[in-house]
């Protein structure tokens, strides 16, 4: 026992301080399983096949080398594929910002017949499993003549079911929006639309922002819907590339898909890390909260 | 690879959009015309072939092949453009396509969807073009390899790749553990699966790794397990497909065989436990010569031929197809020009990548090209003769329904203490039905 | 009254206007494929035979008589269920640990996100291998004295690691929605209870819960929609096995349309799936009343 050390047994402050430390603690363990994988990802890029493949992992590589950073681009247009993704996410991102603003404000504030029709018949589309859909979706977009185009990875998420949360969550946010804020605006004379450009948007900046990025990681990491409508390599995106660094008998290639996995990886964490803190209170004002 | 998927909220009456059943027909536009000769079209057109390589130096002499038909041809073909589809989503694409009413005009087919394809009536009858066309020399084609893709007379898929199942050994951890070198065996005749069980066991004893490793098996792709069962003469169902032969003495004694092997002897992995051959984690591994890309010179290594049962020696091998759709937009062009992809010119030169099913170039010397990491007489014993009177993996109308099938109901019989005959009986009984339908 | 009217119709075309975009993209996108997909299930369409035959509800009758379907039901059942209390009740932890401004806490929530970000594919695949009979987790476990199971291949544990796996992947979303619910609830309330002699637990308890019931609500909404549609994962790490133990709804109507061949039969099945979810939205939704503290 080291209560003599403390003879007067610990205070309550120094208790707090204890109990923090445990909590740290705490957190540090629980992030095992959340980081180790991520890790072992990265540094994996770094290895041989054979070290990737050995049953117990290494934690570090033993012989580290960016070689298999060089071939991920030399093996597919792994910078063209790259600007696909960044430049798809980015109209879906700014599309569904706009689409659902506009919507949510509308089904918030404007008194118009059928509202809450149109309201419910919108949120249809919040349950509608992705799988379920894309046969006919397929045939919709072949009937286009849209197959191998960027398309109805823009179109679809920007006004189809994916973008129904967004929709919602700009709704809920602009019925707790106070009425009054507007009605100075009105009193200035502008009209509905005035009033939604001029004062709802810029006081939706949180909402926003909580739409952005959910928007942004669905559409970045998007899958099924890029490996049915798209064929060729250049119009590929990012998620969809990473199955095609395999060896000539279908092997996937590990230490070349795990360097595009975390060259897709790091950026979006970066971001996030940067801006957490926007997001959480973007969340914390968005209708999401309590 | 989807990020959260978010959806679920309030709804109410959305029942309502249930009875919208809109009139809309899934228009089948199946193109029922003989595939002959192809009539010059109005204008040159475009065929479109999926395939599920990346590899760039294979889609570079796809191309290549592609470019000089397309040169002898410009009043038929504007140009031939392969399509890469991952291999896991190969299917699903493929089959979400031919349900759009997309149809590739070629594909590649997978060997375990062969029967399916074939008697669906997907695919055109290849017969009589490959047969016409001028220098084909269908002859060449080597029979047993062609038993897979035929129904009747017709042949309705080329198998491009016929690669023979074999033993790679990784000589250094076998000769560490004093154990005797399998090519030696091979030579006096001793090569058998208990030769090949007791080298194994042994020498994960002394490595600490695993023994023998049936690839890609893994306790669900049961198929794989043809290429041990095989030595037992053993099948999962009748050749005509229509009895269940899982309870048949061959088949009981080869699965008895296999799970002691791994539950009594340690000779090989066990459920739940995957072992990389390729990365030194197992002495000896059966798979197709193919993977030999795999080896990076970090251990010795040899490549011998299956092991003979208790029926003796039988090949296997694994395969994959080329075929025509008669949904695509221009099967009887397409069929001329898979003709042109595959004769004997050309076949040659897609050897470098794939087994050749025609005679005559299976010969050491030409393989030896495309392999080089093999010796001629490597080749000769493996590739040559490994193609020879060899059987594909099983393979059925109703594939996919008996392979989940009978992945579930063997599961019961990766535990020590299984009952095998129990077991199978059961599997059977799962079975039958399917076998039947 | 003619300019206020006037202004009121003027006011109802903005309306119409600005919900339209949706309005119509639901309609093409989502209606629309839904009422194909219920016209399918009412037809045997083999897409390689090329056959589209009409059956009336030949597939919805077959459904009752398919064991498999029961099986696969079961297993959903147990999955959802297992996946929305496990990852509520981890979310709902870790974003209280990280709501109490500690040394670190940016580190950390970047930690717990980060999954969120990273390939589904990469993900499962890395569990793959930790998962083994002899992999990390159980070296880990061994460590602490502890015999793991042979996770991937008893039904029970095979159930729980695709459970656990799912979780780690995707809990970070929920933390930081709850995170943000956290932040919201107004720090006097605490302050009070703390004079009044209220515990930690207690607090949580009478405060924190019921100001952050319409949070609980909407992720448990949005993960039991989430938890239908589990494809991928289980695709990598079971197969669906061992037996059917982890063959849930989606991977079932996925094998039907993509390996079997049985579009029709399928299409009815995603009829089924689409009801599911939505009388388990509308009984959450119809249940707030009794346990959300206050309306969103």
């Amino acid at each position: 026992m080291k209560s003599d050390v403390r003879p007067r047994g610990l205070t309550p402050r120094t208790r707090r301080g204890v109990t923090r430390w445990l909590l740290v603690l705490l957190l540090a363990v629980l992030s095992l399983p959340f980081v180790f994988p991520t890790w072992w990802m990265a540094t994996s890029s770094l290895k041989p096949m054979s070290e990737i493949l050995r049953r117990v992992p290494t934690v570090w590589p033993q012989d580290p080398s960016l070689d298999a950073y060089g071939r991920v681009f030399t093996l597919q247009p792994f910078a063209q594929q790259y600007w696909n993704s960044l430049y798809i996410a980015v109209l879906v991102t700014l599309g569904t910002m706009l689409v659902a603003a506009m919507a949510g404000y509308a089904f918030a504030r404007i008194r118009f017949p059928g509202a809450n029709a149109l309201f419910v018949l919108v949120l249809v589309g919040l349950l509608v499993p992705s799988e379920v859909t894309i046969v006919p979706l397929f045939r919709i977009v072949n009937t286009l003549g849209l197959i191998d185009t960027h398309w109805p990875l823009i179109v679809i998420p920007v006004l189809g079911a994916p973008a129904v949360l967004a929709v919602f969550i700009m709704r809920q946010f602009f019925l707790g929006l106070p009425v009054e804020l507007e009605e100075a605006g009105r009193i200035d004379g502008l009209g509905r639309w005035g009033v939604f450009w001029r004062i709802a948007v810029p006081l939706s900046r949180s909402a926003l922002g909580a739409v952005a990025i959910f928007t942004f990681l669905k559409s970045w990491n998007l899958y099924l819907e890029p490996v049915v409508y798209l064929s060729s390599k250049k119009n590929f995106t990012l998620p969809q590339a990473l199955t095609q660094y395999v060896d000539a008998y279908g092997g996937p290639m590990w230490n070349v898909q795990l360097a595009a996995t975390t060259l897709t990886v790091l950026p979006v964490l970066v971001v996030f890390l940067l801006a957490q803190k926007q997001f959480v209170q973007g969340l914390a004002h968005s209708g999401l909260k309590g | 690879m989807s990020a959260h998927r978010t959806r679920g909220r309030r709804t109410a009456g959305t029942a309502a959009v249930l009875g919208t059943a809109l009139a809309l027909t899934a228009c089948a536009s199946g193109a029922d015309a003989p595939v002959g000769e192809p009539d010059t079209p109005d204008e040159p057109v475009e065929l479109r072939m999926t395939v599920w390589t990346a590899d760039e130096a294979q889609l570079g002499l796809f191309r290549s092949i592609a470019d000089a038909y397309v040169a002898e041809n410009p009043e038929l073909v504007s140009g031939v453009t392969f399509e890469t589809i991952p291999f896991d989503d190969y299917t699903t694409a493929l089959t979400t396509q031919l349900a759009g009413g997309n149809a590739p005009d070629l594909a590649w087919v997978f060997e375990s969807n062969a029967p399916e394809f074939v008697s669906s009536g997907a695919l055109v009858d290849l017969r009589p073009v490959l047969e016409d066309t001028e220098g084909y020399a269908f002859d060449d084609l080597v029979p047993s390899a062609l038993t897979l893709w035929e129904e009747g007379d017709g042949l309705y898929a080329y198998p491009f790749s016929t690669s023979p199942f074999a033993v790679f050994v990784n000589t250094d951890q076998i000769s560490a553990a004093g154990q005797p070198d399998p090519a030696d065996l091979v030579a006096d005749g001793g090569w058998t699966f208990d030769a090949a069980r007791d080298i194994a066991a042994a020498t994960a004893k002394d490595s600490g790794k695993q023994g023998l490793v049936v690839r890609d098996f893994d306790y669900q792709t049961w198929e794989n397990l043809a290429t041990v069962w095989s030595g037992w003469q053993a099948a999962p169902w009748s050749a005509d497909g229509t009895q269940c032969t899982f309870t048949e003495p061959a088949m009981v004694d080869a699965l008895t065989w296999f799970h002691d092997a791994v539950f009594d002897d340690g000779a090989m992995p066990g459920p739940g436990t995957t072992a990389d051959f390729f990365a030194g984690d197992a002495a000896m591994t059966i798979t197709q010569i193919s993977r030999a890309s795999a080896l990076d010179g970090s251990f010795g290594w040899d490549v011998v031929p299956l092991p003979a049962g208790p029926a003796g020696p039988q090949n296997v091998v694994g395969q994959a197809g080329v075929g025509v759709f008669a949904a695509g937009e221009h099967p009887d062009v397409a069929a001329d020009f898979l003709a042109y992809f595959t004769n004997a010119e050309n076949a040659e030169r897609l050897a470098a990548y794939f087994p050749p099913p025609r005679q005559s170039l299976l010969d050491g010397e030409t393989l030896g090209d495309a392999n080089p990491l093999l010796s001629a007489e490597q080749l000769e014993a493996v590739v040559v003769d490994g193609v020879q009177d060899a059987v594909t993996k099983p393979a059925h109308r109703n594939f996919a329904q008996l392979s989940e099938t009978v992945r579930a109901e063997l599961d019961a019989l990766w535990v020590p203490d299984a009952d095998v005959e129990a077991v199978l009986a059961d599997t059977c009984a799962a079975v039958t039905p399917l076998l039947e339908d | 009254m003619a300019a206020a009217s006037a202004a009121a119709r003027r006011d109802r075309l903005v309306g119409y206007t600005m919900v339209a975009p949706v309005v119509l993209g639901s309609l093409a996108f989502v209606v629309l494929p839904l009422g194909m997909v219920v016209w399918y299930s009412l037809h045997e369409w083999n897409v390689l035979a090329n056959t589209f035959t009409f059956v009336g509800a030949e597939n919805y009758q077959r459904m009752a008589a398919d064991p498999g379907l029961a099986d696969a039901l079961t297993a959903t059942l147990w999955f959802s269920v297992g996946l929305v209390v496990v990852n509520i009740a981890l979310a709902l932890l870790l974003a209280v640990l990280l709501d109490q401004k500690l040394p670190g806490t940016t580190t950390f929530r970047t930690f717990f996100f980060s999954p969120v970000v990273v390939s589904l594919v990469a993900w499962t695949i890395v569990w793959s291998f930790l998962l083994q009979a002899d992999g990390g987790i159980n070296g880990f476990l061994g460590a602490l004295g502890i015999e793991g199971p042979n996770w991937l291949r008893h039904p029970t544990t095979a159930l729980v690691a695709v459970v656990i796996v799912q979780v780690f992947k995707n809990v970070g979303l929920n933390m930081i929605l709850f995170l943000a619910a956290l932040q919201g609830v107004p720090e006097e309330l605490h302050e009070a209870a703390r004079l009044d002699g209220a515990g930690a637990w207690r607090r949580f308890r009478s405060i924190t819960l019921p100001l952050i019931s319409p949070t609980i609500l909407l992720v448990s909404i949005i993960t039991i929609v989430g938890s239908l549609e589990v494809f991928a994962q289980i695709d990598v790490l079971t197969g669906g096995g061992p037996g059917s133990s982890t063959t849930v709804l989606v991977y079932y109507l996925y094998q039907q349309a993509f390996r079997f061949n049985e579009f029709g039969y399928a299409s009815a099945l995603a009829v089924l799936l689409f009801l599911i979810v939505l009388v388990l939205t509308l009984l959450q939704w119809q249940s707030r009343k009794r346990w959300v503290f206050h309306e969103v």
